[in-house]
């Protein structure tokens, strides 16, 4: 009851109006946002918002809700199916952690390893490709240089991009693991030498894939959690999408196209030819940050932040994710 | 504790598949229970009573035997247990310790490499790459063969059907 009545109180503020919440609820899915429906009555824009609150246990705390909050801003209107932002902060005093609010749009989420996607049928899978790949196209063509994204960082270049994200999960890694990890060392020493030019910097969504879109009559209805939205070389978010932890089964990306069909019409909408090499390259870059991530679960877990049985389940993953990535460097080299 | 850890962890997880799931409302809290039975098939790989619990048993059970033996002029025809040598096992915390050094060891040997690739000969570069990747592929395959089939999509959804 407190954060609804602290809810309402900043709505009103932000609204400068009386805004009445009339249901709060909470979703169990996720491992870092906490996501709330909220029912509420008197607001301008919507009577039914959601709101994500990044929370001190949360897998990738500390949060800030600005990249997201920011970036589903200037997307609006886009190519890009977002949910509107409505507002943002990232003062505790408010609702204890980062938080933002934005549209809560219609749809469900198939989920790469909920089962039952194998009986996805022909017209639904191609429609929800066509949406999937052509989206993902509008993001990479999105014009970030006349936003305030440029912002976040201003001397990037097409020639450190690779180095800006190595460095990024280098530095989590020295945050997250609990022991030595020399195939970490020695993934990343690879990804070091063998890091490519991107074609472009873009807005990268981080997290592209089977299980971050709503789906509504067979058509996407809006792509979600973009925590970790950055610039960046927009090979990473194929890098992401093609893995195979993603493919729901099937020998497709993202459980929805072949890999050829995919890069066709990708290619041909952001008018570039996707660089094989570079595309490995970021598979493999992929496979780390998933065993990166897993390692953030461990630590998650082992500080005894929350014990959602999920987290050490998950933990359990380091090693097979990192046996991909030996056997993929062993095919390779 | 009298009862083998395989047996008691069998048990812990028949008992929550039978007796807990069924009659636990909600598919998050379901899928939490599944969590727990897929850790405690992952424990069972790996896990046994500890040496030092052993230890301290046999500790005692020397120290009688010695206190036994020295009363044997007193005991004539007794059955008088053996002085067993205690094995100086190191606890899995040591074991663990000197894994965890040996790993951070090779970490900084492969930084080393990374750093001195393009001076050292071609050749020799190879071959220490090939006794790093050794290491690490029997490492990973050890770590996959001693774990429990993953039950991501149970825990997900909530149920095991």
């Amino acid at each position: 009851m407190a954060l609804q009545a602290a809810i309402g109180d900043f709505l009103s503020k932000d609204a400068g109006r009386p805004i009445v919440i009339e249901r709060l609820q909470k979703f169990p899915a996720g491992f870092s946002w906490i996501t709330y429906g909220v029912k509420l009555r008197g607001h301008p824009r919507a009577d039914d918002m959601i709101l994500r609150i990044g929370p001190p246990y949360g897998l990738f705390a500390p949060y800030s809700a600005m990249p997201e909050f920011q970036s589903l801003s200037a997307l609006e209107g886009s190519g890009v199916p977002v949910p509107r932002a409505f507002a943002a902060s990232d003062d505790h005093s408010i609702l204890g952690a980062p938080f933002f609010f934005c549209e809560r749009v219609a749809g469900d989420t198939p989920l790469p390893w909920g089962g039952g996607d194998g009986a996805m049928n022909d017209a639904r899978r191609e429609s929800l490709a066509a949406d999937f790949i052509d989206s993902l196209a509008a993001l990479h063509n999105f014009d970030w240089r006349r936003t305030e994204l440029e912002q976040w960082d201003p001397s990037i270049t097409v020639d450190n991009a690779a180095d800006r994200q190595l460095d990024f999960w280098w530095e989590r890694f020295q945050r997250w693991a609990l022991r030595a990890h020399p195939m970490a060392h020695r993934t990343f020493a690879w990804l070091r030498r063998n890091k490519p030019r991107a074609p472009r910097v873009t807005l990268v969504h981080g997290d592209y894939r089977l299980g971050n879109f709503l789906e509504q009559d067979q058509r996407i209805s809006a792509i979600l959690d973009w925590e970790l939205v950055h610039l960046g070389d927009p090979t990473e978010d194929l890098g992401w999408a093609f893995l195979p932890q993603y493919r729901g089964g099937t020998r497709m990306v993202c459980a929805l196209a072949d890999e050829d069909a995919f890069l066709t019409r990708y290619q041909d909408k952001v008018g570039y030819k996707i660089d094989r090499a570079a595309l490995h390259f970021y598979i493999v870059f992929s496979l780390l940050k998933l065993a990166l991530t897993h390692m953030a679960a461990a630590r998650c877990f082992e500080d005894g932040l929350f014990n959602d049985m999920r987290m050490p389940a998950m933990a359990t993953q380091i090693g097979p994710v990192f046996r991909q990535i030996a056997k993929i460097m062993e095919r390779s080299s | 504790m009298n009862n083998s850890l395989p047996r008691l962890i069998d048990g812990m997880i028949a008992t929550l598949r039978r007796e807990v799931l069924p009659n636990l409302e909600g598919e998050f809290a379901r899928g939490q229970a599944i969590g727990i039975i897929y850790m405690l098939n992952s424990i069972q790989r790996r896990a046994s009573w500890s040496n030092r619990f052993f230890q301290e048993q046999l500790i005692a059970f020397s120290k009688a035997s010695k206190e036994l033996q020295a009363m044997a002029g007193e005991l004539p025809g007794a059955p008088l247990p053996g002085v067993t040598n205690i094995p100086d096992l190191p606890d899995e915390g040591a074991l663990e310790a000197r894994r965890n050094a040996g790993d951070e060891q090779l970490c900084h040997m492969i930084d080393w490499l990374a750093e001195r690739r393009d001076s050292l000969p071609a050749g020799v570069v190879a071959q220490v790459e090939t006794i790093l990747d050794n290491y690490l592929n029997r490492q990973l395959k050890w770590d996959i063969e001693t774990s429990a089939k993953p039950m991501f999509t149970e825990i997900s959804r909530g149920r095991e059907d």
